[in-house]
């Protein structure tokens, strides 16, 4: 064999590996969901009398075995998750968008959480009933979602009350460039509709690990998610009660400005 | 109440609640002034708080189609009426 064929055997080996390890980390998804997983949300749906608490907790339970998955089958990628969070409840918690891991590393880290949707998603069969069974919100109240948007937002001072923690991105989707977007108003209007706190997280790196518009994880390059917390806005805090757009633009300069002690 | 009292205690609540100060009766207050469903939510419960009385789950939905201050008007008062279906 020569030089040549080695260096382009070698160059193949990297790509093959991230696809190998993608298909291994998305049959978690779909075999390890139906042997692992779906029995205990059958008899959470039989026998639960508060089913989206049931649903939220097998949510969790299922995405911390993902990620347990994922840092097993990809130790080039080191994670640092503030501690913080742990001790996050009750309250609203928004952070930056970067990558589709983002909102299920958030269900992994809270066991009591609910999140807004897009409605499409609850449109497909079975996972769309799951999503409504969890609790979560539409993104808009149009059409047959109005009823669903009325039931979440009415009970969700108990819930956060409770301990729950509602998190939602409020760039609404995922930032192509690493810049913080321009914000929608929802999560701060129910965080002060309800007197919640507002945590503020800065996720970095996710989408180097599982990059937007790409098929398999980046299993080789040395990367480091790091998740923290940058701000708790508490509603006794003079900032809760500024104008939405200034507290909206407070929270999105920390965002933007914040640099990883 | 009459049709003015009631405009007059929408736009009190626009302007303390939500923020917008004097939107137009006929503009799209989603697209102009980013009303969206949860400010409708909250919207519908001042309006209960006006009314003095819960309102049902059906005529909650009604409202969620709602875009114009003319039409919450209209919604309000036939609330008052018993006519929303």
């Amino acid at each position: 064999m020569t030089g040549t064929d080695r260096s382009r055997r070698h160059s193949m080996a990297g790509p093959v590996r991230d696809v190998w390890i993608t298909l291994l980390v998305w049959s978690y998804f779909t075999a390890g969901f139906v042997a692992l997983f779906l029995p205990f949300y059958l008899l959470a749906l039989i026998l639960e009398s508060n089913r989206e608490k049931a649903f939220q907790r097998l949510n969790c339970s299922f995405y911390q075995g993902f990620f347990y998955l994922v840092r097993r089958l990809i130790p080039t990628c080191r994670w640092r998750i503030d501690p913080a969070i742990a001790r996050v409840r009750g309250s609203v918690v928004v952070c930056n968008h970067v990558s589709y891991l983002d909102p299920i590393l958030l269900i992994s880290l809270f066991a009591r959480h609910r999140t807004v949707v897009k409605n499409r998603l609850f449109a497909i069969p079975l996972f769309g009933r799951m999503l409504a069974l969890s609790g979560y919100l539409p993104a808009t109240a149009d059409g047959r979602f109005g009823g669903l948007m009325i039931e979440r937002i009415a009970s969700m001072p108990g819930f956060l009350k409770n301990g729950g923690n509602l998190f939602i991105f409020p760039e609404g989707t995922r930032s192509r460039n690493r810049r913080i977007g321009r914000f929608s108003t929802g999560a701060f209007k129910i965080a002060r509709n309800c007197k919640a706190p507002i945590t503020v997280l800065y996720v970095q790196n996710t989408d180097r690990l599982f990059a937007p518009g790409k098929f398999s994880f980046n299993t080789r390059e040395p990367n480091t998610v790091c998740l923290d917390v940058v701000d708790r806005i508490a509603p006794d805090d003079p900032r809760y009660d500024l104008p939405l757009d200034d507290l909206m633009e407070d929270v999105r300069t920390r965002l933007v400005s914040f640099k990883r002690p | 109440m009459t049709r003015e009292e009631l405009e007059k205690a929408i736009l009190a609540v626009f302007r303390e609640r939500f923020e917008i100060e004097n939107p137009g009766l006929d503009e799209n207050l989603r697209e102009e002034h980013e009303f969206d469903s949860i400010d409708a939510i909250e919207l519908l419960r001042e309006i209960e708080l006006l009314l003095g009385s819960e309102l049902s789950r059906d005529e909650k939905k009604k409202a969620m189609e709602i875009r114009t201050i003319n039409q919450i008007l209209d919604y309000v008062m036939a609330l008052e009426k018993g006519t929303v279906r």
